[in-house]
């Protein structure tokens, strides 16, 4: 693959200070590559710099081999274009005009279209899904369409290389979504190089090939997603308190840090929402026994709540069950999620019939036959939804005890 | 969608073409004394004598002030889109900036000082230098301002500040102007096309023309620069001499026509925004021959509302065109929020 962009010990800042320290990147021809970082951290710096809108404070940006400071405009706007975050301000000006002015490297003097150039401008358009709006007045148009459109017009430069300063901020998802995978679709089709920063973590280590952690003046890791993205990355890259990125799931989980009150048997993905519910409840909770290998296992844990586990596919024993069964003595009430009965989660189904009998308020989210299959005689309570627990956990024991049995 | 827009403009441009001859005949033929079409025509192909009353009328009266008025609208119109593409705001011209003001106090200075340093005779070329140095001080006044805040509104208020600072200087020049000039001098300083010599004319045309077809080579960078600096940039358009031409272009244009019209007001503003609303677009190379058209246009029709209305007496030109011009501002101002 050749290399479209690349720097050599680049320090990128303003009026000869340096922001960000010793920037190293390579982009191959067909390569996504997106800087990912807390606000203010020097991303839209480090990409004005490899586009050649401010000068380095040190070292060198080459574009396909040559330094970016020695080519001409004109000839560096057919190897490169922007996507900026800056609001334009036309008025009276199609989208299709819009589109159209990335023909303005490749026009004449008079700026007039070729019917080639028309074809490009419509199949750049196309690209983005954009056709439709192309009479339509550009003001006039949602910020995901105005989005896809300048994405259209950078395209009509036909470029190389595309630098994107965060074109999914103010997005809805849909369009979110949408302007990642046209971004992807342009990459693997045309062997478009796309270097981005973007504000969505998931989505980025989802769509990119390729990423740069940035924080505090530097790069602190590039590299694959898959190698760079570790456990707490995310959290420690943004600094995030209360709350952790989970890596593997790709998704942020509020944190509950409060003494368990409530203990959720769970598995097989029936425990997220009933964690979720509890963290908004303003609930402690612990959970278990869970496999290793269980979503619910990913979650919980992310959530910080305290988790028993047992290691994938092994049954569980003696021991673990014992330390839930401490566990459950701590807690105000448990919470049967209606995992799967299985020979594996057998234990679990126990624990909750002995703490029902022994007392504790038990609910359970099975379906009324389930649950008497389960639990037989024990006082255990049915509840229809999991928005049922919220009021269930509130009540009194001895209103619902009698119903029950 | 390219033929459809190709036929409204085209059509557009005929109609403004049409509308300008007609107005120009207008201006020649029609005024507080009655000429007939037969004795105009004499007079237009030579054949009446130079001691003719209606010789005289129509030579020395109506036909300069009717070529001077469409230069001098053409160079207001496209003076004002430059600027408007300049500031990347549709409420500029050169009169809401103070240039035209900045430029009249400066040929007020030209014209008083002359008599007064016993110049007995001010050349139109002097006249336009000393507009011209008017006209970039103001603005350089304007961009210095405009550097320092992003703000629209403040922008403007600087510029009308710049314009009665400007004014207030020319005014109490005028208390030193000797008694038979002031008339005059009143009716220049509110701005008007009467009274153009064929000298002025000449150098009016000749800077205008020349100008104003140089300002057609930037058709394309200013349609980058509509997308801002940094795109215009990023197309391979190189910014920094683009924005020094409109200055100079437009402070050029300014200069001219307030150098023998005096401050001109509105036409600038108006004219390009009717232009963008009938052609429906903001592309640079058809506003500018629509901007041109549509300026000579308006201020021939204002001149000739001005010299017809309440014909003997004439009205200041300023206040036929801040009748069009001022409701065209307000309108912009209040859809602001949605451009």
């Amino acid at each position: 693959m050749s290399e479209i962009l690349r720097t050599s010990s680049l320090d990128a800042g303003y009026d000869s200070r340096a922001v960000i320290r010793d920037i190293q990147i390579e982009a191959l021809r067909g390569q996504t590559i997106c800087l990912i970082g807390p606000n203010g951290a020097g991303k839209s710096t480090i990409l004005r710099t490899l586009s050649g809108m401010l000068a380095p404070v040190g070292g060198t940006v080459y574009i396909k081999g040559q330094d970016i400071r020695a080519q001409r405009p004109a000839g560096l706007a057919r190897t490169l274009a922007v996507v900026l975050t800056e609001k334009l301000h036309v008025n009276m000006t199609t989208a299709y005009e819009i589109a159209a002015m990335g023909r303005t490297p490749h026009t004449g003097f008079f700026g007039r279209l070729s019917p080639e150039d028309r074809r490009i401008v419509w199949e750049c358009m196309a690209a983005v899904g954009a056709e439709h709006l192309a009479d339509r007045d550009f003001q006039s148009l949602s910020d995901g369409e105005k989005q896809k459109v300048l994405i259209a017009r950078a395209l009509a430069q036909e470029p190389e290389l595309m630098i994107l300063d965060e074109p999914t901020s103010h997005l809805d998802i849909r369009h979110k979504i949408e302007v990642v995978r046209i971004l992807g679709e342009l990459a693997a089709r045309r062997g478009l190089t796309v270097i981005l920063a973007l504000h969505d973590v998931d989505l980025a280590v989802k769509s990119c090939q390729f990423v740069l952690l940035v924080k505090d003046g530097a790069i602190a890791a590039q590299g694959r997603p898959e190698d760079v993205i570790g456990e707490d990355t995310i959290t420690r890259l943004y600094g995030i308190n209360g709350a952790s990125y989970n890596a593997v799931l790709g998704c942020v989980e509020l944190e509950n840090p409060l003494p368990p009150e409530a203990f959720v048997a769970a598995g097989a993905g029936t425990g997220a929402p009933v964690y979720r519910l509890l963290n908004r409840m303003n609930t402690g909770a612990a959970s278990g026994i869970l496999f290793e290998n269980d979503v619910d296992f990913f979650v919980a844990r992310s959530m910080g709540l305290t988790v028993v586990s047992q290691s994938s596919f092994t049954p569980i024993g003696p021991e673990k069950t014992r330390e839930a069964a401490r566990l459950l003595e701590q807690c105000r009430f448990a919470v049967d999620t209606g995992f799967p009965r299985g020979v594996l989660c057998q234990p679990n189904l126990d624990l909750l019939r002995d703490a029902a009998e022994k007392g504790l308020p038990v609910f359970s989210l099975r379906s009324p036959e389930d649950c008497r299959a389960c639990y037989g005689d024990a006082p255990v309570r049915q509840l229809g939804a999991v928005s049922q627990l919220e009021e269930a956990a509130r009540g009194k024991k001895a209103d619902w005890v009698h119903d029950a049995k | 969608m390219g033929r459809q827009n190709a036929v409204r403009w085209m059509s557009w441009l005929s109609v403004l073409l049409a509308g300008t001859v007609l107005v120009f005949l207008l201006n020649v033929g029609l005024g507080s004394v009655n000429i007939s079409l037969g004795d105009i025509l004499r007079v237009l192909f030579g054949e009446a004598s130079p001691a003719e009353n209606a010789y005289l009328i129509i030579w020395r009266v109506r036909l300069p002030r009717a070529l001077a008025s469409l230069a001098g609208g053409a160079a207001l119109s496209i003076a004002g889109l430059l600027l408007q593409t300049f500031f990347a705001n549709p409420i500029v011209e050169p009169y809401v900036l103070g240039v035209s003001s900045g430029s009249s106090l400066f040929v007020a200075l030209v014209t008083l000082g002359g008599y007064t340093f016993g110049v007995s005779r001010v050349t139109p070329v002097f006249l336009f230098l000393g507009a011209f140095t008017g006209a970039m001080l103001v603005m350089s006044a304007v961009l210095f301002a405009a550097a320092r805040v992003k703000n629209v509104v403040t922008l403007l208020i600087v510029g009308l500040m710049a314009g009665y600072l400007c004014s207030a200087a020319t005014s109490v020049l005028s208390a030193f102007a000797q008694r038979e000039q002031i008339a005059n001098y009143a009716m220049w300083s509110m701005g008007s096309f009467a009274g153009f010599t064929w000298p002025q004319v000449g150098i009016l045309y000749a800077i205008v023309l020349a100008t104003l077809l140089l300002s057609c080579l930037l058709a394309k960078p200013l349609n980058a620069l509509s997308m801002g600096d940094r795109y215009a940039e990023s197309m391979g358009i190189r910014v920094k001499p683009v924005r020094f031409a409109i200055i100079l272009l437009s402070s050029v244009l300014t200069a001219a026509v307030t150098a023998f019209a005096g401050p001109v007001s509105f036409i600038g503003l108006a004219v390009p925004h009717i232009c963008r609303i009938l052609m429906r677009t903001s592309d640079s190379r058809i506003l500018i021959p629509a901007g041109m058209l549509g300026g000579a246009l308006m201020a021939g029709a204002c001149d000739f509302a001005a010299r017809t209305v309440v014909s003997p007496a004439e009205l200041p030109l300023g206040a036929i065109t801040a009748i069009i011009g001022a409701p065209v501002v307000v309108f912009l101002l209040t859809g602001r929020e949605k451009l």
